[in-house]
């Protein structure tokens, strides 16, 4: 465990020398430290003033204010809140259930691995938001029905992945070595091919957040997202678009966090990719007229 | 060729019969079950006996799936709860304005997306292949429902020289107005898209430029566009077109948000409206005709493989 932690920490390091993962952390981590202090700050999201409504951005509101005259800066920091729990929790399902499907399916390669990787192709073959839009359908808009939708959609991405480390490590020696010992089928996927196999799935967390972000946004775009008045950055720019021409600020504002947010997890989730590429020549000595 | 063709499509339909049997479970997954759905909330005792009459909904589900799934094969997939016509025909009504949009944007993605491409695979990590990679990422990470609200802000609240809700004009009635119609939605989804294939492609060329085919081309004196333009482009093309195969499920759920920007009049806002309203006929309806166009779709870009490259053989 203290090694898997130390692995982790020389990865943030290393992150942190690129320029663009950098900035993308550091603007992940402002986002995150309003969401969680949301509540010692000085906004009120939901305080309205019909009086104060639709004003453009002022030293007071720095975003401007909405059509029920509530802060929009504060609204976005809120939203934060409901964008970043959407991403952790969906992270989470997917892990949680891709995961182990992954490990079994790639462990046993029977017919167990057929009968499981053709659910996971079917869950595949649907476009993402058609099937988060039929379930939000089915049970109704609130904010559990789009977390659970937007989890979903991300469990095959996680199988599939771990499938793929499961495949490549089940023959090594050191797998070999637990299985000589009489280690147990669950001993040998989940104690000792899956800490081997972390780094693959980390990058698959935060693809998966920056999807989750964007589906949430999108689910509330359409109307059929987190329900009001919870703030909600695509909710945001639904409304926002009814007054693009009385607060063109209202629409845009929102819509830089939500693409800054976007483009971070982007950014960062591709120089791990190739930090681990690299790690991966490294350690199989490959250079010109290698594999790649 | 023909024969593969024949059981590719034989091949869908277990899936659509999975899927709407999935769509119809999930509607009697409902807390109340489809009658719930049909009266209401606040219906009485009377109303709701009516509807279970009428709809026939005492019978057990796997009847009324098979009753269901026996008129749909005749064409009839019901009415519309909400307006009372049939849901083909609200369908059939939508579908044009799709597919022009559709057709409008992959143009649009394949005008910007492949010169993008070649021009950073031309130097890979030069500055210009930073330069556009760059863009790549933008036009893959900005969410095209606000792309387009931009889109609308500067060229309709601001220029005035487009509309900011989309009609739909069939191109060949009136190209000019078509055209202005579709311009912004086209530039929001094709965007999105040429970002997805700019990589992909930027990828492949990179890959295929290393290739010993490409250096004995070079070795022979072959002009450089000639290997760019003959022989690197066309086996670079093999991955790709995986790739929009594959991007295919992205570009439908682009198509719903962007529709739904625009008010752009298609089949991703029957759809929004469907759910919206609960209307399960046409949520059904709408769904099936989706799949149907993304297996289509899917099962084009394989026969695609066989044109771009002749080792491929469908048997």
């Amino acid at each position: 465990m203290t090694e898997t932690l130390a692995r982790l920490k020389g990865l943030l390091g290393r992150l942190l020398a690129r320029r663009g993962a950098a900035l993308g952390l550091g603007f992940l981590a402002l986002v995150a430290l309003a969401a969680a202090f949301a509540t010692v700050l000085p906004f009120d999201p939901l305080s309205q003033s019909v009086a104060a409504s639709l004003l453009p951005p002022s030293a007071e509101n720095w975003f401007g204010t909405d059509e029920l005259g509530r802060d929009i800066l504060a609204r976005v920091i809120y939203g934060a809140r409901t964008s970043l729990l959407t991403a952790v929790g969906a992270v989470v399902i997917a892990a949680l259930v891709g995961v182990p499907i992954g490990l079994a399916a790639g462990f046993y390669g029977d017919w167990r691995d057929s009968l499981l990787m053709r659910c996971i192709d079917v869950l595949l073959a649907l476009p993402n938001i058609l099937f988060a839009m039929a379930l939000i359908a089915v049970l109704g808009r609130s904010q559990g029905a789009a977390l659970i939708a937007v989890g979903i959609a991300g469990i095959p991405g996680f199988a599939r992945i771990a499938r793929a480390q499961v495949m490549a490590l089940r023959q090594l020696d050191f797998v070999t070595a637990v299985r000589g010992f009489g280690g147990s089928p669950g001993y040998i996927m989940f104690r000792t091919i899956l800490p081997n196999a972390l780094s693959p799935l980390v990058v698959q967390a935060i693809v998966l957040a920056s999807i989750a972000i964007l589906l949430e946004a999108a689910l509330a775009f359409l109307g059929v997202g987190v329900p009001p008045p919870t703030p909600s950055w695509g909710e945001m720019l639904r409304t926002g678009k009814s007054y693009l021409y009385e607060a063109p600020t209202y629409a845009v504002l929102p819509g830089i966090v939500l693409t800054l947010t976007i483009l971070s997890l982007d950014t960062i989730g591709r120089a791990l990719t190739a930090i681990l590429d690299r790690d991966e020549t490294d350690a199989s000595g490959e250079t010109i007229g290698g594999r790649r | 060729m023909t024969a593969y063709v024949l059981r590719r499509l034989f091949q869908m339909l277990p899936v659509l019969l999975v899927a709407s049997f999935a769509i119809f479970a999930m509607i009697y997954a409902v807390p109340g079950g489809p009658v719930a759905v049909i009266v209401g909330e606040n219906a009485g005792p009377e109303e709701i006996a009516a509807a279970i009459q009428r709809y026939g909904l005492d019978r057990p589900m796997v009847v009324q799936y098979a009753d269901w799934l026996g008129r749909a094969m005749t064409g009839d997939f019901g009415l519309s709860l909400h307006s009372r016509q049939p849901v083909l025909q609200l369908i059939g009504e939508r579908l044009p304005a799709t597919l022009q949009l559709a057709f409008a944007a992959i143009i649009v993605a394949l005008v910007i997306g492949i010169p993008v491409a070649i021009a950073s695979a031309v130097k890979p990590n030069s500055w210009l292949d930073r330069l556009l990679s760059g863009w790549s990422a933008l036009a893959l990470g900005v969410p095209t429902f606000w792309l387009g609200i931009l889109l609308i802000l500067l060229f309709a609240v601001e220029l005035r020289w487009l509309p900011s809700a989309s009609r739909h004009v069939p191109l060949w009635e009136s190209p000019l107005d078509a055209l202005r119609s579709l311009a912004l939605p086209a530039i929001t989804l094709g965007t999105y898209v040429s970002g997805i294939l700019a990589r992909f492609l930027r990828a492949s060329l990179i890959g295929e430029a290393r290739a010993d085919y490409v250096r004995t081309a070079r070795a022979k004196g072959v002009p450089e566009n000639r290997i760019v333009g003959l022989h690197i482009m066309r086996n670079a093309l093999l991955p790709f077109v995986t790739v929009v195969g594959l991007m295919m499920a992205n570009f439908i759920g682009g198509a719903v948000v962007t529709e739904a920007v625009f008010t752009y009049p298609g089949l991703g806002r029957l759809l929004i409206q469907a759910i919206s309203t609960r209307d399960y006929p046409l949520l059904q309806g709408c769904i099936l005709v989706i799949l149907v166009a993304y297996m289509l779709i899917n099962l084009t870009v394989d026969m695609l493989y066989a044109w771009i490259d002749p080792r491929i053989e469908y048997r």
